[in-house]
């Protein structure tokens, strides 16, 4: 007998597909050169430091190979892309002051609704810059500092002159050293001592011009204590040409504080997210990540939990859903480098459809990070043969007192788990849906109850039965 | 005559990632693998059964590839007992339709021990039982690349892996399972154990898992931690002092590859050998 297949159907995209007609004031030349550098920054009113910053990161990016592992990245032509895109809007207050066709695609995409119903402040980034940004402010009154990163450049200098580009240094990589020299937009989000802020922040991030490069900066930073939530969503409209988006986030989370940091995303399937997420956590600091990965071409994102204080710990929660025409290498690392260090990772990855989806992991014990334990649990769904998955975790160990586990599977729906439901009175389609979501539902529990919508909405989880 | 300085690489791991891990591959002296000459082959013609043990105690390298005609069975015993020497050495196979490839490593040599490991389930129902051993001591570095590919349909793979850690010394495991395109209804298990028994010890772990097909189920885990206190303390409140018991645990560890040698000599030397070096790391 021939093996029942399972058809699901692709994520569901009209909705991110509207595109806008280019309105862009300015546009830098396509391509990376040292003038177009100098001129975004001219442009952008840097501070000299920041000038020469992006610079010397110039000079790293141009001396950086490209990565020797992962997915090929050679359709990804520099010469093509353009760094920077300012769009006709000033960032503002008010929704009624964005323009129209704008506030009509961040409508679309919900983010005005969620903002009045279950966030505390959003910020809105359209292509190269930020159009938008609010706060609630019982949190101002509180010290809460949530803006683009131009203002914070502009208003808390020193703050990003300490912190900007520490934790990922443009020679991580060479689209680290991309981003240090070409960034624009993001969002600053500072949280003073003790403070806790009970409603979730959103950034939003959408690239609508055409063969463009979106390279966003994040730099969050939890005072002692403090805690917070933060939410990011990405979109971009499909195009023949490929996007870029490269963006950088830096998280610190000071001692005893706990930052949660949601993605959502959700890029075009032209689009290549090579993207860095780095949080550097302090004594009884907590982290936790949860990250939906489900559009672009190609994405290599794995963020980093670096536990650096005793007793810090990260908790990753992550999802990947790789269809058609997508390569999806996702993961995620820790460094346990302090004692009583402890974290979890917990992943699920689907493929269909000749998508290739690639679990990544590193999980690093240094030797002065006595009982540190670990605990990595990722899952992968294969749909169909046509698609790959691959699991690649690493385990880089040193001394006697570490406690490590790893675990990791791999497969399709169990016609036995189908059959038990049916056997209860379930449809076919039926019970293969709810394994489906059961296999997601770990991930979907982590997040806040529109965005777990959302997801379902995402994954679309259309069954048919069908004889394969 | 091969620069003695010349490093090349041994072996690679199937799939590259980030290089500070430093685990995409092993390098070994030029002048070892030199030693390794042609190799032997080995062929065990349909429908038999028969087992080959192999010890290298002072070659440097050595190379032994084994072919299985259908419904053949074959255990090959290898152990690397070799003294302060490095050494390096290769062991394939290939299955052909419900043909059986036994396999009992034991790493317990070289001043610096490279080992690859790579079997093809080529034909339908063929199986790949494997299981190994290490015990890395002093500054010994250990490494090890063990490859099952299952190719055939219905292929059967189990991947055991012991190890116990001490002194300084260093190791990478890699073992990975792989999954192509066409081997429907297979399945692979892996996993590794491995006991660190010294502050000073560096353990790398890269269990891989690799499809390209859907109708699969593969599974694996690796568990890292210190020696069972417990166990221990209970050992220690039945007389047994603190360097017996402790030989006594790392032996249980390790046992389940030990029993697997149909040789009781060569089993006892190497538990012998093993049970000295952790008396010397007191």
């Amino acid at each position: 007998m021939a093996k029942k297949k399972t058809f699901i159907e692709d994520i569901e995209r009209t909705l991110y597909d509207i595109r806008n007609e280019d309105r862009s004031v300015y546009k830098s030349d396509s391509g990376l050169t040292e003038e177009i550098v100098r001129d975004i920054s001219a442009r952008k009113n840097d501070p000299e430091w920041m000038t020469e910053f992006r610079l010397k990161a110039l000079d790293v990016y141009n001396h950086t190979e490209l990565p020797t592992w992962g997915p090929d990245l050679s359709e990804l032509n520099m010469d093509n892309i353009v760094t920077y895109v300012r769009p006709d809007a000033k960032m503002v207050g008010s929704w009624d002051e964005v323009p129209e066709d704008i506030k009509d695609t961040f409508d679309r995409l919900g983010i005005p609704d969620a903002e009045k119903t279950s966030l505390a402040g959003v910020g809105a980034q359209y292509d190269s810059e930020v159009v938008y940004h609010s706060i609630q402010e019982s949190l101002t009154k509180q010290g809460v500092v949530y803006t683009d990163m131009e203002t914070a450049l502009r208003e808390y200098e020193d703050i990003v002159k300490e912190y900007f580009m520490k934790l990922v240094p443009p020679k991580d990589h060479k689209f680290a050293a991309l981003h240090g020299a070409v960034w624009s937009g993001g969002s600053f989000v500072y949280v003073p001592e003790g403070v806790q802020v009970k409603i979730p922040l959103q950034s939003y991030f959408r690239l609508n011009a055409a063969g463009a490069g979106q390279f966003e900066h994040t730099l969050i930073i939890l005072e002692k204590g403090a805690s917070l939530h933060f939410i990011e969503g990405c979109s971009a409209p499909k195009y023949n040409v490929t996007n870029l988006h490269a963006g950088c986030v830096e998280l610190f989370v000071k001692e005893g504080a706990r930052l949660r940091y949601s993605t959502i995303e959700n890029w075009s399937r032209n689009m290549m997210n090579l993207n860095t997420k780095r949080a550097l956590v302090e004594k009884d600091g907590i982290i936790e990540w949860v990250s939906g990965s489900f559009g672009s071409h190609v994405s290599m994102l794995y963020p980093t939990s670096i536990l650096h204080g005793e007793n810090a710990k990260c908790e990753f929660t992550g999802v990947t859903f790789a269809g058609h025409g997508q390569n999806l290498d996702t993961g995620a690392t820790v460094v346990h480098a302090a004692p009583h260090t402890s974290a979890t990772i917990n992943t699920r990855t689907i493929s269909k459809d000749g998508g290739i989806a690639t679990y990544r992991s590193g999980v690093k014990v240094t030797s002065n990070a006595p009982f540190a334990k670990c605990s990595v649990n990722c899952e992968s769904l294969m749909l169909d043969s046509e698609s790959r998955s691959d699991t690649l975790p690493t385990m880089d160990i040193q001394g006697d007192e570490a406690d490590i586990g790893h675990e990791a599977k791999i497969g399709r729906i169990s016609d036995e788990a189908v059959y038990y439901l049916m056997s209860r009175g379930i449809s076919e389609d039926e019970a293969r849906a709810m394994i489906v979501r059961g296999f997601v539902e770990p991930i979907a529990k982590a997040l806040p109850l529109e965005y777990a919508v959302e997801m379902n909405n995402l994954i679309n989880i259309e069954l048919e039965g069908t004889m394969g | 005559m091969t620069d003695t300085k010349e490093q090349i690489v041994f072996s690679e791991i199937p799939m590259r990632t980030w290089r500070w891990l430093g685990v995409n591959e092993a390098k070994m002296p030029a002048c070892v693998l030199d030693e390794a000459g042609g190799g032997r082959l080995i062929t065990v013609p349909k429908g038999t059964k028969a087992e080959a043990v192999v010890v290298y105690r002072e070659e440097l390298a050595g190379k032994i590839r084994v072919e299985l005609e259908e419904g053949a069975e074959f255990h090959l015993i290898r152990a690397v007992l070799s003294g302060d020497h490095p050494h390096a050495d290769v062991v394939e196979a290939v299955c052909e339709k419900d043909a059986l490839f036994r396999y009992t490593a034991v790493e317990a040599g070289g001043s610096e021990a490279a080992s690859k490991l790579f079997v093809n389930l080529a034909g339908e129902g063929s199986r790949a039982d494997v299981s190994a051993l290490y015990f890395a001591d002093g500054k010994r570095r250990v490494d090890m690349n063990y490859i099952i590919r299952q190719e055939g349909r219905h292929t059967d793979a189990t991947m055991m892996v012991h190890g116990a850690m001490t002194g300084e010394s260093e190791k990478v495991f890699r073992g990975t399972l792989d999954f192509i395109k066409g081997s429907e209804g297979s399945v692979g298990r892996e996993r590794e154990e491995v006991m660190l028994l010294s502050p000073k010890v560096r353990n790398r772990s890269v269990p891989l898992m690799l499809s390209g097909e859907a109708d699969v189920d593969g599974h694996h885990a690796v568990s890292i931690g210190k020696m069972d206190e417990g166990k221990l303390f209970y050992l220690m409140s039945r007389g047994i002092d603190m360097e017996e018991a402790k030989k006594l645990v790392v032996e249980a560890a390790l046992a389940p590859v030990l029993t697997r040698i149909p040789d009781k000599e060569l089993a006892g030397e190497i538990r012998e050998e093993i049970e000295g070096r952790i008396a010397d790391d007191k």
